[in-house]
């Protein structure tokens, strides 16, 4: 067994280790540590993502040994398509996370990046487990890195936020470990793959009552940190207290637990339960998209509102999740790593403009765009981007996340779409209000642009949303099986339509995303020519597809002319384990 | 079962009707003459009257308690001599080594300071 | 009754040991001047230490002694290392706290060792009356440990209080034990047990003894409602007196509960079971809750200490539930003893530090600001509290999770999730000192002197095995089970 996900999780902590025994005063070589240490683990995580194998169905780079022996635990890692992503995403924003606090963290800076390699290494081991223990030691651990983040160099009301934060988080985390433990009684093992073959064998030894209520232990714990509404009251205080590093990881990585706790557990260990309880998941979805739309409209401060917002884009991430249909899916989570890179570049950019005038009310603000030209064009790439602009990152996610949800229920998507015109709404407001008209306040006036080091994280930040909203493919086709798993579990059948084409509704949607396609030069997003027009705008590309039917078993070729697909491949999959 | 409680019933009976008994035999037949010293409580011999929260060395306490303490470790020699020919050697020794650990406690008060009465 | 063998002595070999140190500490100590009594503390380690090794020597001897009054087996193999380990690490420290309180008093030291002299039989018995002395001799050298900072009023009341309901409870224990051999005739619990197993012999009044034992045996480990002792007691004892209090009598006991309830009372299934139950369920919450509003220190400690209790009667009554599969809940009450007195005895020793003279400072304000004076310090505060609130990595947290296994097991849910629930609630107390430490702006009143050696070294000796015991527990799992094998 190789040990990629073993260095991966655990360099972050080898250079806290280091930057543990610097002496304290030598803050530069502090940050350099640190900063050194992530960009290693970035270029790490990206060696992964490109070494991903796109046609190993299940897990890959798995490594399983064994850890404790009664209970019998594992240290059992593994990624699929859907960690792969989740895992480029931290690694991606830690180091700018570090990067954007280079200067405004000037007071206890050891143990600022300290508990910021641990907290990646938390982050990192969240999304390999494949253990249950395992997984729930990362969860757990990774909060007190977060906790002391928020509570040491937040802002005013910093403990309140940090013990809200906490307290939160650990309500759900018990209800998630008594539900494990029932896992673990009725299973006898606490290793995941198991666990989903036992509960999806034949003879499953939980009662569907048992599992509904599982289901909402599990359910709860990554309700709060999505978070879901009405459970979200922690997040806009945490995000607001916390310091630009913390809300970078707060937004960009913390809430997508959440979420991915969904998708890995929920979904595929409940199905049954998803299924009864998607109406209300997928209500309380929409009233949050609304809800924060409606809220971030209204806020004073800049944080706040782009905390709000965040309540509103995971409302989107969890409706397209319980769409359960591969546009859902799909457009969920790939809107989870569009909205950890904007919201982060958001929350930078919000830090930036602290750093400069010390407020982030909206009303102090005002005709900044003469004053700091580059900060203001960035800006407003990164809110366009965050609206969901067609070109950008945003647009791929919320489309497939309104089409996932028009195809599940027209009226759901039809409010998620509201959400989006609200978006824009309050975005640009907040953009004209801050950036537009004259510049009102003297104290405007003579702030500095962009130094070298902003330019770089911005430049970073804005080339990855334009590179995952020009070009998703390589994102989408590493979630093609995971998707595939999860849909033959919770709906059977729709993950067929993953590769097969011609869901109910859409060639309407087709439609759109054509014209809309093609008004914005996206050609990505076109129909493919010829036979395979009947395939969804999700599919491989030709080329992809081309490669799968060579590498398909013999048998599978040539079932009535269509050539072997994905589709396949996760059941097979399934079948082999 | 409970007939074996009877006669513990009837000493019971026995020793109540004795008791009343020779209450109320003295309380009728015996002469009254009180007095003030009669009337006043016993204490031990000394007089009754005056403050009694009067402070007196707190080395009566010490000795007392040290005399308690010792006293009754040395009940323990009484039934250990009765038995002490059948225990043989290993009573002997066992007994040894309770009166040294009885005697490290004396050395120790000793040392202490215990035993001085003007300190 | 067989005669007395040499073999009966070695199987008490490492209680011989420690009330031999003890005696000689004692008498050597008026020989000593006071500056040199520190020189007994190492006297009285090595004492502790010896009796480790004879405990470990002894392992090839075991078996019951003195008539089946003791019995050397790996149960109280198991208990004898842990109320060593708790003792050596008071002993750790207190070298200094007794310095810097101008307590030269070297009786302190042999008072330790009775005290785990009389736990340590308390654990190896197997005879109520050999409990009960075991008992006495423990509880009458903490009594008066309790009371040794003699200037201080607090400690006064602590010595006092302790004292009076010590004595009261352990009546109430001498009635049980009495009532008991009234209804069976017999005080071995070997012979209990196969009294009260036999077909239709069930004493009517069994349950009034089993209520009263209970009641004795309660005020120990201050379940509740006989925990009011506790807070008081903990505030005002001195603070390394305080680590010893909350581990060694209350382990002791837990060891007794677990060999009468589970061992020799087994057959009065139902009532222990909802015995344990109910004072589980209200040793948590009440210990959880009330410790949310305190702000002192030690008297936080001394809640969350109530509440830990709770949590180890959890996996009584989970082993009492799971009948003849009682092993895994007894070992995870082992376990979860091991990894409490780690982390209880370190935090007091530490908090006995910080606290300075006289013990000025104990509210959890008097830290703030300490971690950018004493870094060191405040991490190693942090990371027991970590540990104590159950967070993985950390001994507590498998502790947790080891007797909610049991629990879940055993199918106790509803007491599981009230558990998992409490343990949230503390988290909330706990990080009041981590707040105070590093969130709060200002000078730490509380002693940012550097920590001592002996301090130093039983701090770094508990964390290594808080992280040991949280990141592999499997050694010491079998070592559990092993202990627990034998009992039921």
């Amino acid at each position: 067994m190789s040990h990629i996900l073993t260095i991966l999780t655990f360099l972050p902590l080898v250079g806290a280790t280091v930057v543990a025994f610097i002496p304290r005063t030598a803050t530069a070589k502090i940050r350099w540590v640190a900063l050194v240490t992530s960009l290693v683990t970035l270029a790490w995580g990206i060696g992964l993502f490109l070494g991903f194998d796109l046609h190993h169905p299940g897990l890959q780079f798995v490594e399983n040994y064994p850890w404790i022996e009664s209970p019998p635990v594992a240290y059992h890692l593994g990624v699929d398509g859907l960690s792969v992503l989740l895992l480029l995403l931290t690694v991606f924003l830690a180091p700018l996370a570090i990067l954007a606090s280079w200067r405004s963290i000037g007071e206890r800076v050891k143990e600022f990046h300290l508990l910021m390699l641990a907290l990646e290494t938390g982050m990192n081991g969240v999304f390999v487990a494949q253990d249950l223990f395992l997984f729930f030691v990362f969860w757990e651990a990774m909060l007190i890195p977060m906790y002391f983040l928020i509570g040491i160099w937040g802002h005013e009301r910093r403990i309140y936020a940090a013990v809200k934060f906490i307290l939160y988080t650990m309500l759900g985390s018990a209800l998630m470990l008594v539900a494990i433990l029932y896992l673990y009684n009725a299973t006898g093992t606490l290793e995941l793959p198991a666990i989903l073959a036992q509960l999806s064998g034949p003879a499953p030894p939980i009662s569907p009552k048992g599992a509904r209520w599982l289901f909402l232990a599990f359910f709860l714990a990554f309700a709060i940190k999505v978070p879901l509404f009405p459970l979200h009251t922690w997040l806009p205080d945490a995000h607001v207290e916390a310091p630009v590093a913390g809300s970078v990881i707060l937004a960009g990585v913390l809430l997508k637990m959440g979420t991915y706790g969904i998708l890995r557990f929920c979904l595929p260990l409940f199905p049954e339960a998803s299924r009864q309880f998607a109406p209300v998941i997928s209500v309380l979805a929409v009233i949050g998209i609304l809800y924060g739309s409606l809220v971030s409209m209204v806020q004073p401060d800049l944080k706040k509102l782009v905390a709000y917002s965040s309540v509103a884009h995971l409302g989107f991430v969890v409706l397209g999740i319980f769409a359960f249909n591969p546009m859902g899916l799909e457009g969920a989570i790939y809107q989870m790593c569009n909205h950890g890179v904007s919201t982060g570049a958001l929350f930078i950019l919000v830090g930036m403009l602290y750093d400069r005038r010390h407020t982030r009310l909206i009303s102090e603000f005002g005709g900044l765009s003469s004053v700091l030209p580059v900060l203001g064009a960035f800006f407003l790439f990164v809110t366009l981007s965050s609206l969901g602009l067609p070109m950008l990152n945003g647009f791929v996610g919320e489309f497939l996340i309104i089409l996932g949800a028009f195809h599940r229920r027209a009226l759901y998507g039809a409010l998620a779409a509201t959400g989006v015109v609200l978006a824009a709404v309050y975005l640009l407001w907040m953009y004209q209000r801050v950036f537009l008209g004259e510049v009102r306040s003297e104290k405007n006036r003579a702030l500095a642009d962009c130094s070298g080091r902003e330019k770089l994280i911005l430049t970073a930040m804005a080339a990855v949303i334009l590179g995952m909203g020009v070009y998703p493919q390589p994102f989408l086709r590493r979630l093609d099986q995971s998707v595939a798993e999860v849909l033959a579990r919770v709906q059977p059948g729709e993950e067929a339509a993953l590769v097969f084409g011609s869901p109910k509704g859409w060639n309407d949607a087709s439609r759109v995303a054509t014209s809309s396609a093609t008004t914005f030069h996206a050609p990505w997003l076109l129909p493919l020519p010829g036979p395979e027009r009947e395939r969804g705008p999700l599919d491989l590309t030709r080329d992809s597809r081309r490669e799968l039917r060579d590498a398909a078993p013999a048998e599978l070729k040539g079932i009535a002319g269509v050539a072997c697909t994905p589709g396949e491949a996760p059941r097979a999959g399934m079948n082999r384990r | 079962m409970l007939r074996d409680y009877l006669p513990i019933l009837v000493q019971l009976i026995a020793v109540s009707t004795v008791g009343a008994a020779i209450l109320a035999v003295s309380a009728w037949v015996g002469k009254r003459r009180p007095s003030r010293e009669k009337l006043s409580p016993y204490e031990c011999g000394s007089v009754p009257v005056g403050n009694a929260r009067e402070r007196f060395s707190i080395s009566f306490y010490l000795v007392g308690m040290l005399f308690i303490l010792f006293d009754v470790e040395a009940v323990f020699l009484y039934p250990w001599a009765v038995v002490y020919k059948s225990l043989k050697w290993f009573g002997f020794l066992e007994m040894f080594l309770y009166i040294l650990v009885l005697l490290a406690g004396y050395l120790y008060i000793w040392k202490k300071g215990a035993l001085d009465w003007t300190r | 009754m067989t005669p007395v063998q040499a073999l009966d002595f070695i199987r008490v070999l490492p209680e011989i040991v420690l009330a031999s140190c003890a005696i000689l500490v004692m008498v050597a100590e008026p020989f000593v001047s006071a500056r040199h009594t520190a020189a007994l503390a190492w006297v009285s380690l090595i004492g502790i230490v010896a009796a480790g090794a004879g405990n470990a020597w002894m392992r090839r001897f075991s078996g019951p002694a003195f008539g089946g009054s003791i019995a050397a087996d790996p149960f109280a193999s198991y208990f004898v290392y842990l109320l060593l380990l708790a003792a050596a690490l008071t002993l750790l420290g207190s070298v200094r706290y007794l310095e810097t309180n101008q307590v030269h008093h070297g009786e302190f030291y042999a008072l330790l060792l009775l005290g785990t002299t009389g736990a340590c039989l308390m654990v190896a018995a197997t005879e109520l009356i050999m409990i009960f002395i075991g008992l006495e001799i423990s509880s009458i050298s903490t009594y008066i440990l309790a009371g040794f900072r003699r200037a201080d009023k607090r400690s006064n009341e602590a010595c006092l209080k302790y004292f009076l309901l010590g004595s009261f409870a352990t009546a109430f224990l001498l009635y049980g034990i009495a009532f008991i051999y009234g209804l069976t005739g017999t005080t071995n619990l070997v012979q209990l047990s196969e009294k009260l197993s036999a077909p239709g012999a069930r004493p009517p009044l069994l349950w009034i003894a089993l209520i009263l034992a209970f009641v004795g045996l309660g005020f120990k480990v201050s379940t509740v409602p006989f925990h009011i002792w506790t807070p008081d007691v903990y505030q005002g004892a001195p603070a390394p007196v305080t680590a010893f209090l909350s581990v060694a009598p209350k382990a002791a006991a837990f060891a007794v509960i677990l060999r009468v309830f589970l061992g020799g009372l087994a057959s009065a299934g139902a009532l222990v079971f909802w015995l344990l139950w109910i004072s589980a369920l209200l040793t948590m919450c009440l210990g959880n809750l009330a410790a949310l509003w305190q702000t002192n220190i030690k008297r936080l400690l001394a809640y969350s200490a109530i509440a830990h209790a709770g949590y180890v009667l959890v996996g009584m009554a989970a082993a009492k539930a799971a009948g003849p599969e009682a092993g895994e809940g007894i070992a995870s009450v082992l376990f979860y003893l091991a990894a409490y007195a780690l982390m209880n005895v370190a935090a007091f020793i530490l908090v006995a530090h910080l606290a300075g003279a006289g013990e000025r400072y104990q509210e959890a304000d008097d830290c703030t600001g300490l971690a950018y004076q004493r870094p060191g310090v405040a991490a190693c505060l942090t990371l027991l509290l970590v540990s104590l609130s159950g967070f993985p990595a950390t001994a507590g947290f498998f502790a947790k999770f080891y007797v909610f296994r049991a629990a879940i097991h055993a199918h106790l849910i509803g007491l599981t999730l009230v558990a998992v629930l409490n343990s949230v609630v503390a988290v909330y107390y706990y990080l009041r000192v981590v707040v105070a430490m590093y969130m709060r702006e200002g000078n730490p009143r509380a002693s940012a002197s550097p920590l001592p050696w002996p301090l130093g070294a039983a701090l770094a000796l508990s964390l290594v095995g808080i992280f040991y015991l949280g990141l592999f527990p499997t050694p010491f799992v079998r070592l559990a089970n092993l202990a627990a094998s034998p009992l039921p």
